[in-house]
């Protein structure tokens, strides 16, 4: 079970989001509170594992709260998830470390995503954001992003991209039932991308190795890249001997 | 004083103004030594220079000052202050100068070394006064003349201003037209799905709240990237495929390198709402709608296209509603007679609308969310 907290200074919202998270098994909602000191009591009594956080509350805002908690060493910080009507702060969400960032209204189907975000990352036994306490050696190579897409916020985990295409100044990445348009070169992005598991096939492709299903050879040596989903990427004949190299390897 | 100053001509400037008068003078001595030679006196050039550059120098400093100190009264000034202030001014002023004028060259006139300072005065006062006013005069109708100039440019660019204004005025009341109607029918469309399905009027609030989000953004901006509208339209032909699933395939294609040029914010979204309201939900299944940006020339060129009833007779015979209007309107506003808006009836199902604007590309960045973590 995830011992979750809910905080919102506003009856409805609460309620919304009690109402959604009792249809989903593995939530245990221990507390819920509509102010911010209100809500730096229930952590510290609860010790909960999630926290569902609004950004404006009346006395403090919720980076406020979670600055207050992180000053207590000995205990662990809980996953935060963002529920705002304001998409001003995702950034900084972000660079915090949040699970994801809901916009005030969001659907169910969005809501479950962001908790399977947090099983994942309970799997991998981490706790929470904001890393006064932990001074890990940080990854070199990028593993999640944040971005605008039609008027959502999304934070995307890069296990998530399954190919990424240049389009002249911009990089479409998709992941699967959706596509997003971000402005960046696909350059760029290739450096910051693990090279074990991102590789470019083709002047304006990359491919995620783990969702890569085979590389296909077209009678003319040119091949492509076939994804476990079924598209179909094209892949210059010089990464040919590459790719299979690092998909032997996996 | 300092909003006075405008559009002041360069020539003002006191160091182009004082060489220019100066050289103005240099002119009158090359004129007079050559004229003397020419009966016959040989004469020493550099007193001519000198005399004559001096006179000018003092001339251009003290109209100069003149300009400075009295030249917006000068502008302003009527006929009465004219005769008794300017007119006794101008007198003192070339008696002034000539008193320094005799008083610095003590060996003029030449060859009269006998002359006291008050017959040399008398004499050039005699000769010259006339001169000397001519001058003030001149500079006095140079004022005048600026000032009307820089009246006549402020009018101009109050003008200029104005019809900016008011063509701002009226792309803002124009873009208002667009919105409330959509958003009051989408706010039906959800009222009426609260009572059969739950989850598809939370998804259409959600993707209601992100079109807001995105409108209000964009704020004031008149024009954005064709990206950003694409963006939005997206968000609204999901919508749309929602309210009419099963019925309709759409398609969006545009060239990316044209997803940095500009064009007008919500500019195709009513174009898409028509091909909806006229055609599509008109028939029963197997519609098509595709949009298609393209690049044609030093223009582009958006497309939209709808299979449904075709068009009807009044809208044939070039009828338009008032969203389409509206968009001519705009398109006008924007970018005049360089911009066009067609409907035309490809067959009797198939209908395109076409606008074509001039390519532009905006000069900055704009501000991105998008950041990569490392966890």
């Amino acid at each position: 079970m995830i011992r979750s907290v809910l905080a919102d200074d506003e009856v409805l919202a609460r309620q919304k989001l009690r109402q959604l998270l009792k249809e989903i098994d593995d939530i245990e909602i221990v507390g819920e509170c509509a102010t911010a000191s209100e809500t730096i009591e229930l952590v510290r009594l609860t010790e909960p594992e999630l926290i569902f956080l609004d950004i404006r509350m009346s006395d403090m805002n919720g980076f406020d709260v979670l600055e207050r908690l992180s000053t207590d060493p000995n205990r662990p910080l809980p996953h935060v998830i963002f529920v705002t009507a304001n998409d001003r702060y995702a950034v900084r969400a972000f660079e915090i470390h949040a699970i994801d960032y809901l916009l005030k209204p969001f659907t169910p189907v969005r809501l479950q995503a962001a908790v399977q975000r947090v099983r994942e990352r309970l799997a991998t036994g981490e706790s929470g954001q904001n890393g006064t306490a932990k001074k890990q050696q940080p990854e070199p190579y990028t593993t999640r992003m944040v971005f605008k897409s039609r008027g959502r916020i999304l934070f995307l985990s890069v296990d998530d991209i399954r190919w990424i295409e240049a389009q002249e100044n911009y990089v479409r990445i998709c992941t699967g039932k959706d596509s997003h348009l971000l402005r960046e070169t696909i350059g760029s992005l290739e450096n910051r991308l693990d090279p074990n598991a991102f590789l470019r096939v083709h002047r304006s492709a990359i491919v995620n190795l783990h969702h890569v299903k085979e590389v296909k050879n077209e009678s003319d040596g040119d091949a492509t890249v076939v994804l476990k989903s079924g598209e179909q990427v094209p892949m210059s004949r010089s990464y040919r001997s590459k790719i299979q190299k690092l998909l032997k390897l996996q | 004083m300092q909003t006075e100053r405008k559009n002041v001509p360069a020539f003002m400037n006191p160091a182009i103004f004082i060489a220019s008068s100066v050289l103005v003078g240099i002119l009158f001595a090359f004129q007079e030594w050559i004229s003397l030679r020419h009966l016959g006196y040989r004469m020493a050039a550099p007193i001519f220079f000198e005399s004559w550059g001096f006179q000018f120098l003092v001339w251009g400093t003290l109209c100069w000052l003149l300009w400075r100190f009295l030249g917006a009264w000068i502008q302003k000034a009527r006929v009465v202050a004219i005769l008794t202030v300017v007119l006794p001014l101008s007198i003192a002023i070339s008696l002034g100068q000539q008193m320094l004028f005799v008083f610095i060259f003590q060996n003029l006139p030449l060859n009269h070394p006998e002359m006291s300072y008050w017959q040399r005065l008398s004499m050039y006062v005699y000769a010259e006064l006339l001169d000397n006013m001519l001058i003030f005069w001149c500079a006095f109708s140079l004022f005048r003349g600026i000032g009307y100039y820089q009246q006549y440019r402020e009018q101009e660019q109050a003008k200029a201003a104005l019809e900016i204004q008011l063509a701002n005025a009226q792309l803002a009341a124009l873009r208002m037209q667009l919105n409330p109607h959509f958003l009051f029918n989408t706010m039906n469309s959800i009222s009426s799905l609260m009572r059969s399905d739950i989850e598809a009027a939370d998804t259409m609030l959600e993707q209601l709240s992100c079109l807001l989000r995105l409108s209000l953004e964009r704020g004031e901006s008149q024009l954005v990237s064709v990206r950003e509208e694409l963006d939005f339209i997206e968000l609204y032909l999901a919508m749309q495929g929602q309210r009419y699933a099963g019925r309709v395939t759409q398609s969006v294609r545009c060239d990316p390198s044209l997803y940095d040029a500009l064009l007008p914010s919500m500019i195709l979204q009513p174009i898409v709402e028509n091909a909806y309201v006229h055609g599509i939900s008109k028939t029963n299944a197997n519609s098509i709608l595709a949009i298609e940006g393209s690049r044609d020339g030093g223009h582009l060129r958006i497309c939209v296209m709808n299979s449904g009833m075709g068009l009807s007779p009044r809208r044939l015979n070039g009828r338009r509603g008032v969203g389409l209007r509206n968009i001519e309107a705009r398109l006008k506003l924007h970018y005049g007679a360089d911009a066009s808006l067609q409907v035309a009836e490809l067959d009797e199902r198939n209908v395109h609308v076409t606008i074509v604007l001039p390519l532009q590309f905006s000069s900055e960045e704009e501000a991105s969310l998008t950041r990569l973590g490392t966890r």
